[in-house]
């Protein structure tokens, strides 16, 4: 009976956002406010339909009733209830609910917190919001329905249950993170759209669209990085960034936004730049849709990707007509969103913006360039290619490296022209602590690209400790204050310069944790208890292979003791070989899953793999890797994380 | 003053380089794992491919035979529809393989045996086994 009210809820959603989207079209063409009032109410409802439709689905899953299809293929009995959970987005339709249950959180607190600020503005916003998720409604009421009922002739007593991978609780948190940010790009988007239709774009939506942006960035930005530290703790490869289609779905949108974000500050001091900024916020929110349709259509094969499905063509469409309506209202406005300034010189800050964005979007240009070439080639050429990490780390290592080089830069550049004496004022120091790292570094052999992004790395973080430094002095002379004072007041007095600061040592932090991978090694072996093997000067000994049966699964550990060339015992890793369902008499159910250990320190990471175990032999396959530096990228992501919400963090009222 | 055209330029120049050096490194890339060309078995055996290619197919049955002496090394054939080719690999091996497993490989071809250095089991982010009725299922099963 639940399910069929589900499937209901889901119904009577679709059938509320078309009545919806028509009240606006017709308030739009008559100006009476009853519609628009009506218009608002439908489009709420919608929004209300479709949390309804979620909790029931939560429901369902959390009381495991497998007669609906999605339930008994993402659970079984013995998932533990944070995981029945956390299937809401395990799966295709499942998690195309999802996407349309954050659209609609986000829908409401647009329409409820913009709905006197924004008056004119409303009736289109909300029309691209509802537009958005009748799309959604569209697919899961007809193309991948979550409350579809199980195809059995029998009682389903279990259910197939959540792949172990997924089963971390980290895998609990990465998806949402993600959505959030997918998802809310299309709260900007539908104020600009609004916006362009309106012809109206002032002071007031500028900092709408932006406090969005920043917010929904920094989702994004959160959800990929969790993404990496998943599949670094997780997968077993040793690495947390493989270059997969569907992690480049998400990179290209958080890339485009990033030059976004700049951009718009240029929009709100120097009101220019105002076409691209709009491109900008249409094709970050067409890539967002175009990421979903990457990760849903089954074209790219890909750890993230669901079953092949029938949603490609109907995603493709959506994306073709997101396309064609933005850019057609753009080309409408051309006239409107000139610009009468210009940039005047090569030395400014505006023009620093402007090549951080060209290099934004050409590193983006380069991601989707890799991502679909072998689709291209296949159409081309007829034959199938396959595109590896070391082909995007060729193209993109240089174009990063270059950006790096901008983060430090552009803030020195002074709006309008950088006079001679300011350009040596700022930029002496950094330079010559840059090139007296590169000495050293030279002298000590090291060479090419890590030589320059570790220069570079110190090059930026100078800019910017003589930036806090320059802000805490002069506050000391003028007001007296002490140096804690001075910092945080500095702070508090201009959040988003000194929080974009705080991103951008983060940001540093994180190159310096991805140069680190040119040093890592790896080594695999078999070892029988009491044997060892060497790598970079440390020594692995077997000492027991132990067995230990768990609720959910079997398990076999091997306790490592990892100790230097001194022979001093460093530590005890336990990385293990589990099967989960070891129960099932089904052979083919049993899942074996390698649970790995590491000793992370800020120098480096060991890292183990128990990978497989020969029991006749007594015999267990280990794989060791030594990545130097990963915590630095863990340490910066903490940073930039940080320095985000400085930026974001709202003023004290009337203090505006 | 900048004129506009000069921005232009410099920015379309920026463009052009970048565009310049993509094209550049699809053609030259540095590594041999960067592209690489994905085939079927039968038109690796007509075609006689030398170079690092990509294969794909099931494990054929009965087929893996383990190396005695080196704990890493296998032996095991490919088999795609009626083609069916050996395969030589070292390393750890995934989770997954056995039997009828569905795979890739990638590697080269030499002397009648190809000599795989990358062997990955595909792997559904679902279940696709079966559901069960009750009568399959062993008492122990559903207790926990």
């Amino acid at each position: 009976m639940i399910p069929v009210i589900g499937g209901l809820v889901l119904n009577l959603a679709l059938g509320l956002a078309i009545v919806a989207i028509c009240l606006h079209i017709l308030y739009l063409r008559t100006g009476d406010g009853r519609l628009f009032l009506s218009g608002q109410r439908a489009a709420l409802g919608v929004s209300l339909l479709s949390f309804f439709a979620t909790f029931i689905l939560v429901q369902l899953l959390i009381n495991s009733n497998f007669d609906v299809d999605y339930i008994a293929h993402y659970t079984s009995q013995e998932t533990p209830l944070i995981y029945k959970f956390t299937a809401l987005w395990a799966g295709q339709s499942g998690s195309l609910l999802f996407w349309l249950f954050i659209l609609s959180i986000y829908s409401v607190i647009a329409i409820l917190q913009n709905q006197r600020s924004h008056l004119k503005l409303m009736p289109w916003v909300m029309t691209v919001l509802v537009t958005v998720q009748l799309f959604f409604l569209v697919l899961v009421n007809f193309i991948t329905n979550p409350f579809a009922p199980t195809e059995a002739d029998f009682v389903v007593v279990n259910g197939l249950g959540l792949n172990p991978l997924l089963q971390n609780a980290t895998m609990a948190i990465h998806p949402p993170m993600l959505y959030l940010g997918y998802v809310g790009f299309t709260v900007p988007f539908a104020f600009s759209i609004a916006a362009m239709a309106q012809k109206e774009m002032n002071a007031l939506w500028m900092r709408t669209v932006r406090q969005w942006l920043l917010f929904v960035w920094l989702m994004l930005s959160i959800g990929i990085m969790l993404g990496g530290w998943w599949a670094y703790q997780e997968l077993g490869w040793g690495g947390y960034w493989a270059w997969d289609p569907v992690e480049n779905a998400s990179f290209m949108p958080w890339l485009t936004g990033t030059a976004l974000l700049h951009s718009i500050m240029i929009q709100e001091k120097k009101n220019m730049l105002k076409v691209w900024n709009m491109v900008l916020i249409i094709i970050t929110f067409t890539l967002c849709i175009f990421g979903t349709f990457l990760t849903r259509s089954g074209i790219m094969s890909s750890v993230h990707s669901f079953a092949a499905s029938s949603l490609g063509p109907v995603f493709l469409g959506f994306v073709f007509f997101i396309m064609v309506a933005s850019f057609g209202i753009l080309s409408q406005r051309m006239n409107l969103l000139r610009s009468e300034k210009r940039i005047e010189s090569f030395s400014s800050r505006e023009s620093g913006f402007l090549f951080n964005n060209v290099v934004f979007i050409v590193m983006c240009f380069a991601v989707l360039w890799g991502t679909l070439f072998p689709v291209i080639s296949e159409a081309v050429r007829g034959t199938k290619i396959t595109v590896g990490a070391p082909f995007f780390n060729q193209i993109n290592i240089p174009i990063g490296l270059v950006l790096l080089c901008l983060t430090g830069v552009g803030p020195l550049l002074v709006w309008r022209k950088t006079s001679t004496q300011s350009f040596i004022r700022n930029f002496t120091a950094p330079i010559l602590a840059g090139l007296a790292t590169a000495l050293v570094l030279y002298i000590i052999n090291i060479r090419g690209y890590v030589l320059i992004s570790f220069s570079l790395a110190v090059f930026v973080i100078t800019t910017i400790f003589l930036e806090f430094f320059r802000g805490v002095r002069s506050r000391i002379t003028v007001h007296r204050e002490n140096p804690l004072t001075a910092f945080w007041r500095l702070l508090r007095k201009n959040r988003s310069r000194y929080g974009g600061y705080i991103v951008h040592v983060g940001i540093v932090f994180m190159f310096v944790g991805f140069t680190g991978h040119a040093f890592d090694s790896e080594k695999e072996f078999g070892l029988k208890t009491g044997e060892s093997e060497h790598l970079s000067g440390y020594t692995f000994t077997l000492y027991n292979i132990r067995e230990e049966e768990r609720p959910n699964h079997y398990a076999w550990i091997s306790d490592v003791q990892v100790s230097d060339q001194f022979g001093k015992n460093i530590v005890l890793l336990q990385p293990e070989k589990r099967i989960y369902f070891h129960r099932s008499p089904d052979p083919e159910r049993r899942q074996p899953h390698s649970e790995l250990d590491i000793y992370a320190t800020m120098k480096q990471d060991i890292y183990s793999i128990f990978n497989s175990i020969d029991l006749e032999n007594n015999v267990a396959y280990l794989k060791i890797m030594i990545n130097p530096l990963v915590n630095w990228v863990w340490f910066g992501g903490f940073i930039f994380v940080l320095g985000t919400i400085v930026a974001m963090w709202p003023p004290r009222k009337g203090k505006l | 003053m900048v004129t506009k055209n000069k921005f232009f330029i410099a920015i379309s120049g920026v463009a052009v380089i970048v565009a310049l050096w993509i094209w550049w490194a699809s053609v030259n890339p540095d590594s041999e794992q960067s592209l690489v060309t994905f085939l079927s078995v039968q038109q690796l055996l007509v075609e006689e491919h030398t170079d690092r290619v990509r294969l794909g197919g099931l494990v054929a049955e009965e087929s893996i035979e383990l190396d005695d002496t080196n704990y890493l090394s296998c032996n095991f054939e490919l088999q795609e529809g009626t083609a069916v080719l050996p395969i030589h690999f070292v390393g750890v091996r995934p989770d997954l393989f056995k039997d009828g497993v569905e795979i890739v490989v990638e590697g080269k071809y030499t002397n009648g045996i190809f000599e795989a250095d990358i062997l990955q089991t595909k792997c559904a982010s679902r279940y696709e086994g079966d559901l069960r009725d009750a009568d399959s299922y062993n008492l122990d099963e559903l207790d926990t």
